[in-house]
């Protein structure tokens, strides 16, 4: 997955590109608008993350030179700028999500991942399973080693989006988004709460723990050997 | 069409008035002069023409009237400004006592003539066999008449002019309170809100106007000291972290530490700066609030559905702290629903830290769009109760700094999402209970 970083602030385009990179994206960093251009139309990117205010060229005039030269390439903005008409803006013009700054690393790999799984078709799965915790989606039951978990509806939406997204760390603002349909930051612990209690029914009775707590990032499901 | 000042206007009206009052006025005067006119010529003509008659008593052809004619021509020529004219019943002229006399009517009566420069009143009137005209020559009286409507006009020109230049001068006079309220308007700047019209010396009309002028200033020298009281609380909630972030990486760099050391470290510093980046967009929300931003999409809503979805979020959160959360009522509204769900978010949130446990947490909703949240709880003083909502207000002033739990803007965003879509939100402690009670408008 090749990732196009056009943002003119040396240290953020800096730290997107080594945090991008150690996530196992390869990355390309433009610092101006016209190389950002350039890189965009003749470059074979899976994703564009462009910044809006840029010298020589806007993120906005890159996009439209994008989908001009009929490339559907996804676009993520980022922006300093929270204005509506700027939001409205960005998606008239075929931008395909739009992160405002300050925001976590975490929230835009979640997004950047989001992105690059839209173009796949979305998975047929019935069940989805990880080590010896399987789900099955039909018959919404979760087990594990082979005995049966009983799951409040709210506890199975958060452990199917976890065992969709195994591997990756969900920050606590994308899961109160995904699951509770909460979109804004609530900067209460309830998030850490449910976690608790979900761990407390899958993890608890069982020393191959699945899932874990990423400090200061979120929690991510996944087999850990060590 | 360019815009007229007031003294201007003031002005102009004047001289309108003036000059219908004194228009009227002299058109009134000339009439009534012209009516007199009138009655005296018809009294002269007919005492004149009735005496004419009785020489003509007997006259029956054109011939016999030449032997009346000298007693005739004698009666006429003691008046110089009289003529005669004597017509047949078949309508040929039998004498004209002067050239260039005008035609005169068919009818019988008085008539006013007009021929070659003359004016004539006539009088005419039938004999057995013959029709008889008196003329008078009234030239004289219809020039006066003329000069007399000529010095009408005249005087109706002066009258405006002057009353306009007076009224000018009036209105400037009285209008000079008005130009002082704009002086005072004029010298007003952030540094000066504090300035205040003197309404008690104001004349009445403009004292309402004062008084209107004196609130506006007073709401925005409120605002603007919000807002300077907002800045200054923003650069104290912001130094508290910083200076935190500050200290520990200095400290932390001062000398070589373990991996796990400077893992903590950054563990520290990123929650401090999750704190600080949450702040921040909670300010930015609030400053897009008050520059009127905030729109809200107007979708359907059913509040219990909403509410319910909620009340599911922090129910784990509820049940750990032994809580009861409840919810009573139906309500539908149209609005937008992440900014209301954030709303009632925070009210929950609030709610959920001030309840202790074994306590309850309501939330009421009636049809009349009515939405109140109650908790069980310790009661807040009354003065206390409209600053909850106050930016970085908070209740128990020793949970203040360094806690980077909350910064205080819950109350301040829930109230500002109230506000933008037309409502009102206001809090209460009764009876053991802590209510906020929000009012959205109805919608169709």
């Amino acid at each position: 997955m090749k990732l196009l970083i056009v943002e003119d602030q040396a240290k953020t385009g800096q730290y997107l590109r080594q945090g991008l990179s150690e996530a196992g994206f390869a990355t390309e960093l433009a610092g101006d608008g016209e190389t950002g251009q350039f890189l965009a139309l003749t470059g074979d990117h899976d994703l564009l993350i462009l910044d809006v205010m840029l010298p020589g060229r806007d993120g906005w005039q890159i996009l439209q030179a994008v989908r001009q030269a009929g490339l559907d390439t996804p676009v993520l903005f980022l922006t300093a700028r929270d204005a509506v008409e700027d939001r409205v803006h960005g998606l008239e013009l075929g931008a395909d999500d739009y992160l405002v700054k300050p925001f976590a690393f975490s929230e835009l790999l979640a997004r950047v991942r989001s992105l690059l799984r839209r173009g796949a078709s979305p998975s047929q799965d019935t069940t989805l399973a990880l080590a010896d915790l399987r789900l099955d989606l039909i018959r919404r039951r979760a087990e594990r080693a082979g005995s049966r978990i009983d799951l409040t509806a709210k506890e199975f939406a958060l452990l199917e989006l976890l065992l969709r997204r195994q591997g990756e760390v969900l920050p606590k603002s994308l899961i109160a988004s995904q699951v509770w349909d909460m979109n804004f930051d609530s900067d209460t612990n309830v998030i850490e709460v449910a976690i608790r209690r979900l761990r407390l029914k899958i993890d608890d009775n069982h020393a191959n723990k699945l899932i874990h707590t990423v400090r200061g990032m979120g929690y991510v499901l996944e087999e850990r050997h060590d | 069409m360019p815009r007229l000042s007031l003294g201007g206007r003031l002005a102009l009206l004047f001289a309108a008035c003036t000059a219908a009052v004194s228009l009227s006025a002299g058109l009134l005067f000339s009439h009534a002069s012209e009516r007199h006119f009138v009655e005296l010529d018809q009294q002269l003509l007919s005492a004149r023409l009735s005496q004419l008659r009785a020489h003509l008593a007997d006259v029956d052809s054109r011939a016999a009237l030449d032997d009346h004619l000298p007693a005739l021509r004698g009666e006429l020529s003691h008046q110089s400004d009289l003529a005669l004219r004597i017509r047949g019943n078949d309508g040929t002229l039998w004498f004209d006592s002067r050239a260039g006399l005008p035609q005169e009517p068919r009818q019988p009566g008085l008539a006013t003539l007009h021929s070659d420069g003359m004016d004539y009143r006539s009088l005419c009137q039938a004999l057995p066999n013959a029709q008889i005209t008196l003329f008078l020559d009234i030239t004289h009286h219809q020039h006066f008449l003329q000069r007399m409507q000529q010095l009408i006009w005249l005087t109706v020109g002066l009258c405006a002019l002057a009353t306009a230049l007076l009224g000018a001068w009036a209105a400037r006079r009285g209008l000079r309170p008005l130009r002082q309220m704009g002086a005072v308007a004029a010298s007003v700047n952030a540094r000066s809100l504090t300035t205040r019209l003197p309404v008690a010396q104001l004349p009445e009309e403009l004292a309402e106007l004062g008084q209107t002028v004196n609130a506006m200033l007073q709401r925005l020298d409120d605002a603007f000291q919000r807002l300077s009281a907002f800045s200054a609380d923003i650069a104290h909630e912001l130094r508290t972290p910083l200076s935190n972030l500050l200290t520990h990486t200095q400290v932390t760099l001062t000398r070589p530490r373990s991996l796990e050391e400077y893992r903590e470290a950054l563990h520290g510093n990123l929650e401090e700066l999750q704190h600080m980046a949450q702040m921040v967009n909670d300010m930015l929300f609030l400053a897009k609030a008050d520059h009127g931003l905030l729109m809200p999409s107007r979708q359907a809503l059913d509040l219990a559905t909403e509410t319910d979805a909620l009340l599911e979020y922090y129910a784990p959160l509820a049940e750990d702290a032994g809580i009861t959360l409840l919810r009573r009522g139906e309500a539908q509204t149209a609005g937008d629903r992440h900014m209301l769900r954030r709303a009632l978010s925070n009210l929950l949130d609030n709610a959920l830290r001030f309840t202790p446990p074994g306590g309850t947490i309501e939330v009421t909703l009636s049809p009349g769009l009515h939405i109140e949240i109650a908790n069980t709880g310790p009661a807040i003083a009354a003065q206390a109760l409209p600053r909850l909502f106050d930016r970085f207000y908070r209740e128990d002033p020793m949970r203040h700094e360094g806690s980077s739990e909350h910064a205080g803007l819950g109350l301040a965003i829930t109230r500002s999402i109230v506000l933008a879509h037309g409502g009102g939100i206001q809090a209460r402690c009764e009876g053991g209970w802590t209510r906020f009670v929000i009012d959205l408008p109805q919608t169709g």
